[in-house]
């Protein structure tokens, strides 16, 4: 499984930017902000829906409105909830107060919760250009922040360029042993899709080596009906059947991710192949 | 409590199927306009302000509105009990799959002609014990996010299709089925229906 276990259990706690350092604003002498980050800390054992949670967060930025964490805060449950024109109002602020905190989160959750592709692309270009250090993972820590982008020129229709960036940022991401867990299947997807049989095969393969899932086995089924190898087809259907009913399948809490399948769609090629 | 559960699924059902059968035998379409508009102007209630929140228990409650929600819907376990869909643990989850959901609002959106419009629009519901949804709840905006109104027959034939879905997953905390909050969100460009959400 490589790195991609202590991928998921460093993110999986989905509150990274839960723990501001109060001490540092006290440090540099900003008083009101580090009495807005001791009001916020208040939060902790709320949880994020409450009223409790959302009122001590207020309260936080009536002491400094210019403190851009209580508003990420806030804005998550808006998020969960669904309610975008919330979630995009208090995003947009903690972006404009800290841009280069907040737009590598805004952008995954674009793609994440909406779809948006385009405002994900701009949100994580526009990070890219205004730091000269790895601009990270997304929130839940399943994707390197240009593999989601990458995924967003797919959305978008762009294959090609979507290709060239899962390309580059896998090549990195081996190099640095930290591959993401569905890394390999997007790329033999998007092969697939372009028609690069050989290469999908590949890909797939390097999936089954380090997060065996239904998806991959489903997608190399199609490529090998493509390249009329129907044996392989077969039993690769069949694998796929066996791991979706073991549960190992692509998931997330809160969306379906792309390149998903259900078991629907093994039966139907089971049933026509 | 077993009696009485079945007992509210029957009334829900037999209002609804009176609702969708009247409405079938009704030839003349003003009455099925007049019907999805009636359930419309019902549900677009979730307008957005900023000004004094005044928070309900959690963010995103829906309570129940004796105008123009049905009478026969009822949670099982309480308002204060009452999850999110992913608070469970097995993500979004349908009954019978998403593809199944995909398939029914694609096969029964018709887009309106000449209407380009686009945007998100979100339905969000309560989900029972049961499986069975109530208090619908639209939000709608434009892919900056700011609220705005779609035609009113893209909002309707979505509702109309969301509430006509008799049959959600029953979800379970502590083999006990418990009652959520769920959503769907369409995605519309250029006035088609290209997305559906989460």
């Amino acid at each position: 499984m490589k790195n991609i276990t202590l991928l998921l259990i460093l993110f999986s706690t989905s509150n990274i930017m839960a723990q501001p350092n109060c001490e540092s604003f006290k440090y540099y002498g900003d008083m009101i902000k580090y009495e807005a980050c001791q009001k916020a800390m208040e939060i902790k054992g709320h949880y994020q829906f409450s009223k409790e949670y959302q009122t001590i967060l207020d309260k936080a930025i009536a002491i400094d409105p210019t403190y851009d964490y209580p508003y990420w805060a806030k804005s998550v449950a808006y998020l969960k909830s669904g309610d975008f024109v919330t979630w995009k109002k208090l995003i947009d602020k903690a972006v404009e107060l800290n841009p280069i905190g907040h737009l590598g989160y805004r952008g995954w959750c674009r793609y994440q919760f909406f779809r948006d592709y385009k405002g994900s692309i701009e949100d994580i270009e526009k990070l890219d250009s205004l730091v000269d250090y790895d601009i990270g993972h997304s929130q839940n820590g399943t994707y390197h922040l240009n593999i989601a982008k990458g995924l967003c020129y797919k959305g978008i229709g762009e294959r090609e360029k979507a290709i060239g960036i899962l390309e580059k940022q896998i090549d990195l991401n081996e190099k640095q042993d930290f591959i993401g867990a569905y890394d390999y299947l997007h790329l033999g997807v998007l092969y697939y899709e372009t028609e690069k049989f050989e290469k999908a095969i590949e890909m797939f393969t390097k999936q089954a080596e380090t997060n065996d899932l239904a998806e991959n086995h489903y997608y190399l089924a199609l490529t090998y009906r493509e390249l009329d190898r129907l044996t392989e087809y077969k039993s690769s259907l069949k694998t796929a059947k066996e791991r979706y009913l073991d549960g190992k399948k692509m998931s997330d809490p809160y969306s379906n991710p792309m390149d998903k399948i259900y078991l629907e769609d093994i039966e139907s090629e089971l049933k026509n192949g | 409590m077993k009696y009485i559960l079945k007992s509210y699924r029957k009334r829900f059902l037999y209002k609804t199927l009176l609702v969708l059968n009247s409405t079938n035998q009704m030839k003349k379409p003003f009455f099925t306009i007049l019907l999805l508009v009636s359930m419309l102007s019902g549900c677009q209630t979730d307008k957005k302000e900023d000004k004094n929140p005044k928070y309900l228990r959690w963010v995103g409650d829906i309570v129940q509105n004796e105008q123009t929600d049905a009478s026969g819907f009822r949670i099982c376990n309480g308002e204060e009990n009452v999850l999110q869909y992913f608070n469970l643990g097995e993500g979004p989850v349908y009954h019978g799959e998403k593809k199944s959901i995909v398939r029914r609002f694609k096969s029964q959106f018709t887009p309106i002609p000449d209407d380009k419009e686009d945007g998100l629009i979100r339905i969000r519901f309560l989900v029972n014990c049961e499986g069975m949804a109530g208090r619908f709840r639209v939000l709608q905006s434009d892919y900056q996010y700011q609220e705005k109104e779609f035609d009113s027959e893209i909002v309707s034939q979505l509702l109309s299709t969301t509430t006509s879905i008799e049959q959600w997953e029953v979800l379970y905390r502590n083999n006990i089925p418990v009652d959520y909050y769920m959503y769907l969100i369409f995605k519309i460009s250029d006035g088609q229906l290209t997305e559906i959400l989460p």
